[in-house]
């Protein structure tokens, strides 16, 4: 498969480690973030990023329903930020182990990494990507789900 | 820097234009510019044209400028290509008001053109999302998912945290389609009503369709020259630009406790003008959703925070209001072709303060306005383009 963002995304050669984020820690200021940069937005040093492992985890920050789909995905669809616990507030999508219906999502829920294929279209269903689930309807610790 | 003045402004009205290219879009505003101003094209010193997305959507991906303004008989001189998403008109003025403010040019003109009606929305809907970093467009984020959910202004957090309702969202909608309604050159000109509003088609969960600014074709230009020479050209009031500031989007990290980037550009406009908020007599700024001209009203230090929906309760942004916002219509009713919006907005307070704006003229003609205007977004939080224009008679 194909994965959306390759470069952002760890994905373990074997079972014995769980998918995550690649981000960037500056050695000078300890700030992360994600996608990663060469220059740390907050001090400012260039070259000082290292490469980190992040977002196995989440809480979620802010979360709607999209209910007109651009072209390659289907509504309704759920679009949220999620916070990271290394710091990061990212954008992502939710997997389809969640129901897409109001109330199921709650600003705050702890939420868990899973791979999935972007949208259940011809454009984007073997292409794969990060996206959360709530951590009580997380299934098999990450592991790639196929479509 | 010398003083520069805006001695002509011409439109092509915005709406859906299919038969036209963006050279014939561009055609109408600059010659109803250079007319209104008393120029001719060998008049024209240099030219800065703003366009977004007509790479994409019309196959010309470079020099959009030259192409536009040959047609309309301008040629030779310095000419500029623009694209700052949503903010290209507004950058392109500040091109022309620098050529002439510096002493590099006498008399320059500005151009904001966009062609978004191609036969397929599909295409023009991408091209909008092609404005947003592509990390964030790849994964399905449009524009409005930004205003509902987005934290640099998190429309549905705004709801628990200032009590703002649905119908609170609609009310900037409802008090613009009036204001469009009145504008012959409007794409929308029938006066909705909240409940029309909230019951229109859901986009992203709350926000609904008649909240979004809507794809339009349309154009707009502007002649500037030095204060010293306007009356050689045109016996019409000359528009002082008193100040025109463009910022860039900052890296925000959630613990960011900083101004938002929208009031810092308005701030740093207040200063170079010598005014502040409270001297304002008009406004146009960027209601690409409805309900972002409530959190627009605090950023540009109009209201405190949360306090937008009383603004328009109280009639202080209506027509007949202290401070009358979007009398155009703004970009929900007016419309909003991107590469234009900013001289349009430039374009109405122009004739808002000499005067000749019609069935919506402001009774008291303003003598200080501003242009609020911003566009593209960032990872890192922010938009990518803060603009903030203010003129004087």
């Amino acid at each position: 498969m194909n994965v959306l963002h390759r470069e952002s995304i760890f994905l373990p050669p074997d079972g014995k480690q769980t998918p995550c984020l690649l981000g960037s820690r500056c050695d000078k200021c300890q700030t992360v973030v994600f996608p990663q940069m060469p220059v740390c937005p907050a001090c400012l040093t260039n070259g000082a990023m290292q490469t980190v492992e992040i977002g196995r985890t989440a809480k979620l920050f802010s979360h709607t329903i999209a209910r007109f789909a651009p072209a390659g995905f289907k509504a309704p669809f759920f679009q949220v930020f999620v916070d990271l616990p290394e710091g990061p507030r990212i954008f992502s999508l939710v997997g389809a182990a969640c129901p897409i219906e109001p109330g199921v999502l709650e600003d705050g829920m702890d939420m868990r990494l899973v791979l999935e294929p972007l949208a259940d279209t011809p454009e984007n269903k073997d292409l794969l990507t990060y996206k959360y689930v709530p951590a009580a309807m997380h299934g098999e610790s990450g592991r790639v789900r196929h479509a | 820097m010398r003083e520069v003045v805006i001695i002509g402004v011409g439109a092509h009205a915005t709406g859906q234009f299919a038969e036209k290219p963006l050279k014939e879009l561009g055609y109408t505003a600059i010659w109803g510019a250079l007319d209104d101003a008393g120029v001719s094209p060998a008049d024209i010193d240099a030219a800065y044209v703003g366009n977004s997305i007509g790479g994409l959507l019309t196959g010309q991906e470079g020099v959009r400028g030259q192409v536009v303004l040959q047609h309309s008989g301008i040629t030779g001189i310095p000419i500029v290509n623009v694209e700052n998403a949503c903010a290209s008109a507004a950058t392109a003025l500040r091109g022309a008001w620098l050529e002439v403010a510096s002493g590099a040019a006498d008399v320059a003109l500005a151009v904001g053109v966009e062609k978004m009606f191609v036969g397929d929305t599909a295409r023009t809907i991408a091209a909008l999302s092609a404005v947003s970093e592509l990390d964030l467009s790849q994964m399905g984020m449009q524009f409005t998912t930004s205003y509902a959910i987005h934290p640099k202004i998190n429309l549905k957090a705004r709801m628990k945290e200032y009590g703002w309702t649905i119908a609170d969202f609609a009310k900037p909608a409802v008090k613009n389609s009036y204001n469009g309604s009145l504008n012959p050159l409007a794409q929308h000109r029938r006066p909705l009503s909240i409940e029309q509003i909230v019951q229109s088609r859901v986009v992203v969960d709350p926000l609904t369709l008649y909240m979004c600014a809507s794809i339009s074709d349309g154009a707009a230009a502007a002649v500037v020259c030095s204060a010293d020479m306007a009356s050689k050209f045109t016996s019409k009031t000359p528009i002082r630009v008193a100040s025109c500031v463009l910022r860039s989007g900052v890296y925000r990290l959630p613990d960011d406790d900083r101004l938002d980037t929208a009031s810092t550009t308005a701030q740093a406009a207040y200063e170079a003008a010598g005014i502040g908020p409270e001297d304002l007599e008009a406004v146009e700024l960027h209601d690409a959703m409805a309900p972002a001209e409530l959190m627009l009203y605090e950023r540009l230090g109009l209201c405190g925070p949360g306090e937008g929906p009383k603004l328009i309760d109280d009639g202080v942004t209506t027509l007949r209001g202290r401070v009358p916002v979007n009398p155009s219509g703004g970009l929900c009713s007016r419309g909003h072709p991107v590469g234009a919006t900013g001289l349009l907005q430039i374009a109405e307070l122009v004739w808002q303060m000499r005067g000749e704006a019609g069935e919506r003229q402001i009774q008291k003609r303003p003598k200080v306005a501003m242009a609020q205007n911003q566009g593209g977004l960032l990872l890192g939080q922010d938009s990518a383009v803060y603009s903030c224009t203010i003129l004087k008679t």
